[in-house]
């Protein structure tokens, strides 16, 4: 388990993160990292390893920073403090990003199949047209995605669950190292929740990809994901899952009580 | 027939103008409508004509100096460049900075653009004359270098528009996606308001602010409501545009009108009964479905 220090609280132990010099299989490494916006920073002195093929869930109440972090992870937020290290020569993944599909506007008229397109631009050159390999892999990506019959549909008349699936498959086709998804089953029914899940459980069995899910779903993440990642505080608690799920936990962090 | 053989001899440059304007214009504007700064679209072609009105203050106080071979056309033109892309940079830096309201901004730049451009007027001799017209939007006379000009310019921003569409359309769609593929969304913004920027100046120049923001909106927001996908959105734009600005030219001609307060308002009726005859078969259709 690894816990950072939040701003003015004592961390608990720091196990694995802090050993930064041991040969390991991490993806992504945060050594006293410190992120935010505008220099003002939410979380600071992060200390936390994603390890390659792993499937972790990032919990927290709402106003955390939980996104704060994935925005920082992924390059789009700088941090504050301290360096965000990528595997062995510090390359920087190929990112998959499923954002949360409220945050995109439907004033666009675009098809589900123009959606996933976006997926392989980072390949594609500026002013250059997409090549038919591209399109069939982006295709293949929609059919894996249980998402091929929507592809001429217009993406912002689907449903939350077709919607949540063209985006993954838009991930997918970016050809990741490492698939990360905010909140991909908020808003869902129940039955669609599940079937996303299961898509997330198929894509990390079948491609060994690491995955890192932002969700409020805790009996979900319980089921499904290897490790947590515990936003809570202004700290970071990183553990195996059935550690940091117990029922004691969740009602610490999110002040809950069960009946 | 013979209004429109009077209509290229008499006027051809200026009905030139009128479609070219009508053209660009929409196809830019779809970028406004896309990324709702549709108070943009209407507070730019104000700072711009501000941008005119000051570059002829400043030439008339003799602080531009008269440059050999300059043309008023030209003065305007850098007026209006400097001025729209002045705001567009400052809007930019102020939205990054963050805090205030960003409607707030841009209403600020309208009114005060509106209020220096009268100022502005009524203290030069030329305002009484030329300019005063060219920003009332008479398109009378045009000549081929300020056509070329134009023609030149329009061509540069509707070929970065086409070209780079998938770019432009990323950053302006998902620009978390495109940080995540590396796109140097900055750079991508930078190219997409100078595109903007060039053909409110240029525009705003050949036909004024009413026109230019007539232009810049009202066929986009109609194309909204027809389009099914983003090719169908741009080409429909550009097609009513088109289409209005070479009746409205006509019609203007025929009843001894301002040509550009008749395109404009030409493209209010046709919006009209886009919306209502949309609303119609909406209906229509909604009654023919059988009820369960």
């Amino acid at each position: 388990m690894a816990v950072a220090r939040g701003s003015g609280t004592l961390a608990p132990v720091l196990l694995h993160a802090k050993d930064t010099n041991a040969t390991d299989d991490s993806l992504v490494r945060l050594d006293g990292v410190a992120v935010g916006y505008d220099r003002h920073a939410v979380l600071r002195d992060i200390h936390f390893r994603l390890r390659r093929g792993s499937f972790t869930g990032l919990l927290g109440a709402n106003g955390s920073g939980k996104t704060t972090l994935l925005k920082t992870l992924l390059g789009i937020l700088p941090p504050v403090a301290g360096r965000v290290k990528y595997e062995g020569d510090n390359r920087v993944p190929t990112f998959g990003y499923v954002p949360q599909r409220e945050s995109l506007d439907s004033i666009f008229l675009f098809t589900s199949l123009e959606v996933a397109l976006m997926g392989v631009y980072g390949r594609v050159k500026p002013g250059r047209t997409i090549e038919a390999a591209e399109r069939e892999w982006v295709r293949e990506c929609l059919r894996k995605a249980g998402a091929v019959e929507t592809e001429r549909q217009r993406f912002s008349e689907l449903s939350g669950g077709q919607k949540q699936r063209v985006l993954i498959a838009r991930a997918l086709a970016a050809k990741p190292d490492f698939l990360v998804l905010d909140e991909p089953t908020t808003g869902l029914d129940p039955a669609a929740a599940q079937s996303i899940i299961d898509l997330l459980q198929a894509i990390h069995r079948e491609g060994k990809l690491t995955l890192l899910m932002v969700s409020h779903d805790l009996l979900t993440v319980r089921r499904y994901v290897q490790e947590v990642i515990w936003v809570h505080q202004g700290k970071i608690e990183q553990g195996r899952a059935e550690d940091l799920l117990t029922r004691r936990k969740i009602e610490e962090v999110l002040g809950l009580e069960w009946s | 027939m013979e209004t429109l053989r009077e209509i290229f001899s008499l006027f051809r440059n200026s009905l030139c103008i009128s479609l070219l304007v009508g053209l660009v214009c929409p196809l830019v504007g779809v970028f406004l409508v896309l990324r709702r700064l549709i108070f943009l679209g209407v507070a730019l072609p104000q700072v711009s004509s501000c941008g005119i009105a000051a570059a002829f203050a400043l030439h008339t106080l003799h602080i531009i100096p008269h440059l050999e071979g300059s043309t008023e056309h030209s003065l305007a033109f850098m007026g209006s460049s400097v001025f729209t892309l002045g705001a567009i940079a400052a809007l930019s830096a102020l939205e990054r900075r963050g805090g205030g309201l960003v409607d707030g901004r841009i209403g600020t730049a309208y009114v005060l653009a509106g209020a220096w451009s009268i100022l502005l007027l009524v203290k030069n001799p030329h305002g009484e004359h030329g300019l005063l017209e060219r920003l009332k939007g008479e398109i009378i006379a045009v000549s081929n270098a300020d056509l070329a000009l134009t023609g030149i310019t329009f061509g540069v921003v509707t070929a970065v528009l086409l070209v780079f569409r998938k770019e432009l359309l990323l950053v302006s769609f998902d620009r978390e996606m495109a940080l995540t593929l590396r796109k140097n969304v900055r750079v991508w913004d930078l190219v997409l308001f100078g595109a903007i920027g060039l053909t409110v100046s240029m525009s705003v120049l050949s036909v004024g602010p009413l026109v230019t923001f007539g232009f810049l909106l009202i066929p986009p927001l109609m194309a909204h409501l027809l389009a099914k996908t983003m090719w169908q959105f741009m080409l429909l734009a550009s097609a009513i545009g088109v289409a209005a600005a070479f009746i409205g030219f006509i019609l203007a001609y025929r009843w001894d009108l301002p040509v550009g307060p008749t395109d404009v308002a030409l493209l209010g009726v046709i919006y009209g009964a886009t919306f209502f005859g949309k609303k119609l078969c909406r209906r229509s259709l909604a009654l023919k479905r059988p009820a369960h």
